[in-house]
């Protein structure tokens, strides 16, 4: 990555970019419920955890939302009561089909949240792979997923990235806007929580594994959202502002149905 | 009322009061520079005698005067030009043209106190700043590549786009608000390498004049504020070469008569050379890599007879970033414009203007997976026909402007191996046409007017496919019209005036109102301007945006116009403003008016204004205090947030000081406060990383920007024709870290803790300029 850097100076010739760290006055706003609702269509035990907000500078420790009941119901009739098995974490052990939509009723703190969510039909995920990018005659190694989107309807997908079971730090979404009905090669790449540059490569014996997500279109728009505010702060690009929740009554988080895969693989 | 009584009610108005200055003699000419044959815009022509009166020259150095017969001194003078009288016997009609000669010497520019222009407290024009080319050329800019866009951020009421950044906001507009126009032909892109530098170089300008307020009426359009810049039209007498090697571009201009004294030619020519850093490099993937940006500037004139000349002038520029195997991404502006001038009487001007222009962008991903070729077209064909009639009090403006657009939003080809799919989005066209009439009025020697109309009507045409949309942007019916139908219609009247009164010669009141309205819009999510900005007609879903503002100001004139003094207040509503959808998806998208989200504005504020003109040393300090704000109803609960370009404060000072013929030193410093943006008010984990929740939109300040940029310029003596200068510069001479952008991210030292990590772009930059004239 040090030829990047070169050429980005060049590139900016004399602009003598910097930066610093800032203390910022931020409005300290009251905790906020935050569902995070997941089912797949695996049989398994699907969670929908339940935390709440902290202040901006707080330490990263989310309190659980405790002792809420949580339900959900489909539109072929059945109903499954989400039971607390950890702090805010309620589950139940089933499996969800495709075409089918799902129903999320939570109620915490005396408050009601609904939210649905219909299940998209899977799209396989057929292999994943490392490529070797050439970037700035230096060359890098690049997660990828294939598939091949369906040409006859819309697909959303999400992908999440591990390596060595570390969660990449980037929300992966994308669409077929403009690739309906093609093979996918799909690039992710990863980025790791310290802000080194050099530590988000991806090396030898690297053991990657990739989650495919078909996800729906309400959840889509929530994912791309928060990824087009990730990495950016003010006064770049778009005003930050909350993701469009597919949750009612101002709750944060999504309620999301999906398919599930994942593959595995060891970098060479 | 209907728009024709409106019109036929200013016309008989104007017409009754042009009428009664029919039985005197006519004065009227051309004044131009005695050393280039260059037309003077705004030279004050002045008659005295047993009455007095004055006037200036109009975009083409044209002036018209009428006095009772008698015997007169005419006086004509222009900053930084020797004044020259003549006395004449007014007993017919009588052309008289004039030349005047540069004053070159420092005791030259100490012009007598008594032929020092008062225009700034007499006119009724309000919100007019005009750019001094001259001074132009010793403010201090980055890099040294000095920039008519970055000298006009520093007048009060116009803040700067960004750091070192050639956008603009003019009194609470956006930067797609401003009607950019080079000879009458529309700039949509000002910008060269991502901002940083501007589509004017200023070697080939002749007059910029910005209206930030009180626009008259034959410019239209936009919102905020118009720009109009005018290229240089040539020495008619001789031929002279000028140019520069800065750090960052070269420029080289030529100039001469086609005839002389009947006809010239200019062409400049302007490129940079960064890249030449990446092809020396030794490494093939560095070399192979191009970031460069060049413009043309050319332009013709013919005089064919005394009452008619002809004008071809023309801008070309692109700019070209590309790294090999990658991308390529390049973009540019054409402008032609073809004129002519014909004056039918003493009293009436004409001016023709057939107008081509187009913005343009490609955009290449060449990895054999996804590669393809995006391209986009901004194309405009423009009639304007303007008419100035000149009498005894008034000066009469009326003509018609008719805009065809096509906009090709995107058009992506891709290879068989690409998993990107061919696109080719619908094409938009639209017409936009006006017709105007204005008249500036010298009703008594202390009251002086500036009102017009303008009827601007807006029609989207087809062929193509109009859907409209539900509030959650699913399409809810699809119309398909046909090629040259109007599909949909819209007219405005923009109602404009302007008034000052005179307390004495050196002080006076205005005030104005004017309505603007705008048919094309950018969608951009960016801050800055963006190369691949999308730009929108009005349509069913986009209603034209519209303007309301008024202004007051008092201006003040100290030690014989050496000193000019304004404060100005003003108000401005704005209506049918555009912003995004969370998650919005701009490009490439042939139902981006479902993302869009409509709602109101307002602006005010105070601009307060001191100018030293004249002397050693002058420069000015500006001050402005405002607030911008914007209301939707889907955003921040619907109440009224600040917009980005909210700044409260801001500040310029700018000092020239000529301390001998040799050297010139300047300084220019500016404070603001930082942009309105929206900080988190807590965080939470989403998805297994940490998410940030937000409350008040733009509740949260940016740092304040604060710089200090210095310059010296040293002119060793000329020999002969032959002259030189050289340009030394400091940018950000105090090293301040001015913000740019603020990121939030986890601290690495401990990451249980978030910090806001601030970047910015440009610490101290020296520069060095070199220029030559022979």
């Amino acid at each position: 990555m040090k030829k990047t850097l070169t050429y980005l100076c060049l590139l900016s010739l004399f602009f003598t970019s910097c930066k610093k760290i800032i203390s910022i006055d931020t409005n300290d706003a009251p905790p906020q419920i935050v569902i995070e609702g997941k089912i797949t269509d695996k049989l398994a035990v699907q969670q929908i955890k339940l935390t709440k907000t902290v202040s901006y500078d707080a330490d990263l420790n989310f309190p659980a939302v405790s002792g809420a009941t949580v339900r959900v119901g489909d539109s072929r009739g059945n109903n499954y009561i989400f039971t607390e098995t950890a702090p805010g974490v309620y589950t139940n052990r089933m499996r969800g089909v495709s075409g089918v939509t799902y129903n999320l009723v939570v109620n915490a703190d005396g408050q009601n949240y609904t939210a649905s969510s219909r299940m998209p039909n899977n799209v396989k995920l057929d292999s994943i792979g490392v490529v070797l990018n050439s970037f700035f005659g230096s060359d890098r190694k690049t997660a990828v997923a294939y598939l091949v989107d369906p040409a006859g309807e819309t697909n959303f997908y999400h992908f999440n990235l591990y390596v060595n079971e570390y969660l990449s730090q980037r929300f992966y979404v994308s669409n077929d806007r403009l690739t309906n009905g093609n093979p996918l090669r799909v690039q992710l790449f990863f980025k790791s929580n310290n802000n080194n540059n050099d530590s988000d490569e991806l090396n030898s014996n690297d053991k990657v594994r990739i989650e495919l997500e078909c996800i729906d279109s309400n959840v889509f728009d929530y994912w791309y959202a928060l990824n087009e505010q990730s990495g950016r702060g003010p006064n770049q690009g778009t005003t930050p502002a909350n993701p469009t929740s597919n949750i009612s009554n101002n709750a944060l988080g999504y309620f999301s149905a999906h398919t599930y895969q994942t593959l595995n693989m060891v970098v060479r | 009322m209907s728009l024709k009584i409106y019109f036929s009610f200013l016309l008989t108005f104007i017409f009754i009061q042009v009428i009664f200055a029919q039985s005197r003699y006519n004065l009227s000419g051309t004044i131009r520079d005695a050393n280039t044959g260059e037309t003077l815009i705004g030279a004050t022509v002045r008659l005295t005698g047993k009455t007095s009166i004055a006037t200036s020259t109009n975009n083409y150095g044209y002036y018209a005067l009428t006095q009772p017969e008698g015997e007169y001194d005419v006086i004509i003078s222009y900053a930084g030009y020797v004044s020259a009288v003549k006395r004449i016997i007014l007993n017919k009609d009588i052309k008289f043209n004039e030349e005047l000669k540069s004053a070159n010497d420092l005791s030259d520019v100490t012009i007598s106190a008594k032929n020092r222009k008062n225009e700034n407290v007499k006119s009724a024009q309000m919100g007019l700043e005009r750019v001094d080319m001259k001074s132009l050329n010793s403010i201090p800019v980055l890099l040294g590549e000095k920039d008519i866009l970055k000298t006009i951020q520093l007048l009060p009421g116009v803040k700067s786009g960004g750091e070192g950044n050639t956008g603009f906001y003019v009194r609470g507009g956006a930067a797609d608000q401003n009607l950019i126009i080079l000879d009458e032909a529309v700039v949509y892109n000002s910008s060269h390498l991502l901002g940083f530098f501007s589509t004017f170089n200023a070697d080939a300008i002749k007059d910029v004049s910005l209206y930030k307020g009180g626009m008259p009426a034959q410019y239209g359009g936009r919102l905020s504020s118009v720009l109009d810049v005018k290229m240089d039209d040539g020495n008619n007498k001789e031929f002279r070469f000028q140019g520069g090697i800065g750090l960052i571009a070269s420029r080289l201009k030529a100039e001469g008569p086609i005839v002389k004294d009947k006809g010239s030619f200019m062409v400049s020519f302007r490129r940079t050379y960064i890249d030449l850093f990446l092809q020396a490099s030794s490494d093939s993937s560095i070399n192979g890599s191009t970031l460069n940006f060049y413009d043309i500037n050319a332009k013709a004139n013919y005089k064919i007879d005394d009452k008619n000349t002809i004008y071809l002038s023309g801008y070309f520029g692109k700019d070209n970033i590309g790294v090999k195997d990658l991308f390529e991404n390049n973009w540019g502006n054409v402008t032609t414009t073809l004129r002519l001038n014909h004056i039918f009487s003493d009293r009436l001007f004409s001016n023709t203007s057939l107008i081509y222009n187009n913005y343009n962008y490609t955009v290449r991903l060449l990895n054999d997976v996804t590669n393809f070729k995006a391209t986009s077209l901004v194309r405009d064909f423009n009639l304007k026909q303007d008419f100035q009639y000149f009498s005894n009090k008034h000066t009469v403006r009326f003509g018609l402007n008719a805009t065809h657009h096509r906009i090709s939003p995107i058009d992506i080809t891709t290879t068989q191996t690409s998993q990107v799919n061919p696109l080719s989005q619908e094409k938009r066209y639209g017409l936009e046409s006006a017709l105007y009439v204005s008249d500036e009025w010298a009703a008594t020697d202390r009251l002086n007017f500036l009102y017009g109309l303008r009827a601007a009507a807006f029609s989207l045409l087809g062929p193509g496919n109009f859907s409209t949309y539900n509030a959650s942007g699913n399409i809810l019916t699809t119309e398909p019209v046909e090629r040259g139908k109007f599909y949909k219609n819209y007219l405005n009247l923009e109602p404009r005036f302007s008034v000052s009164y005179l307390f004495n010669d050196e002080n006076s009141i205005k005030a104005s109102y004017n309505r603007n309205t705008q048919n094309i819009h950018i969608l951009t999510n960016a801050t800055s301007s963006s190369p691949t900005d999308q730009y929108v007609l009005s349509s069913n879903n986009i209603k034209p945006e519209i303007a309301d503002q008024i202004a007051v100001g008092y201006f003040k004139n100290l030690q014989e116009n050496n000193y000019e003094l304004s404060g100005e207040v003003y108000y401005k509503w704005l209506q049918n403003q555009i912003e995004y959808k969370n998650a919005a998806q701009l490009l490439a998208n042939s139902s981006v008016e479902s993302e869009l989200l409509y709602g109101t504005g307002r602006a005010y504020g105070l601009e307060l204004f001191f100018k030293k003109k004249f002397g050693k040393l002058n420069g000015w300090i500006g001050y402005t205090l405002s607030k911008t704000e914007r209301k939707f109803a889907e955003l921040n609960n619907g109440n009224y947030f600040p917009a980005r370009q909210d700044r409260t404060h801001d500040i310029s000072v700018v000092g020239i000081y000529n301390l001998s013929n040799r050297w010139t030193f300047s300084s220019s410093y500016i404070y603001s406060t930082g942009n309105a943006v929206t900080f988190p008010a807590g965080k939470y984990t989403i998805g297994g990383q940490t998410a940030y929740y937000y409350t008040e939109r733009n509740a949260g300040r940016m740092p304040y920007n604060m710089r200090l940029d210095v310059s010296a310029t040293l002119e060793p003596r000329k020999r002969g024709k032959y002259e030189s200068s050289w340009n030394f510069g400091i940018y950000n001479l105090l090293a301040r870290k001015n913000p740019y952008s603020i990121e939030f991210k986890t601290d690495p030292t401990n990451p249980n803790k978030t910090i806001a990590e601030q970047t910015s772009l440009f610490g101290l930059i020296p520069s060095v300029t070199w220029n030559f004239k022979f």
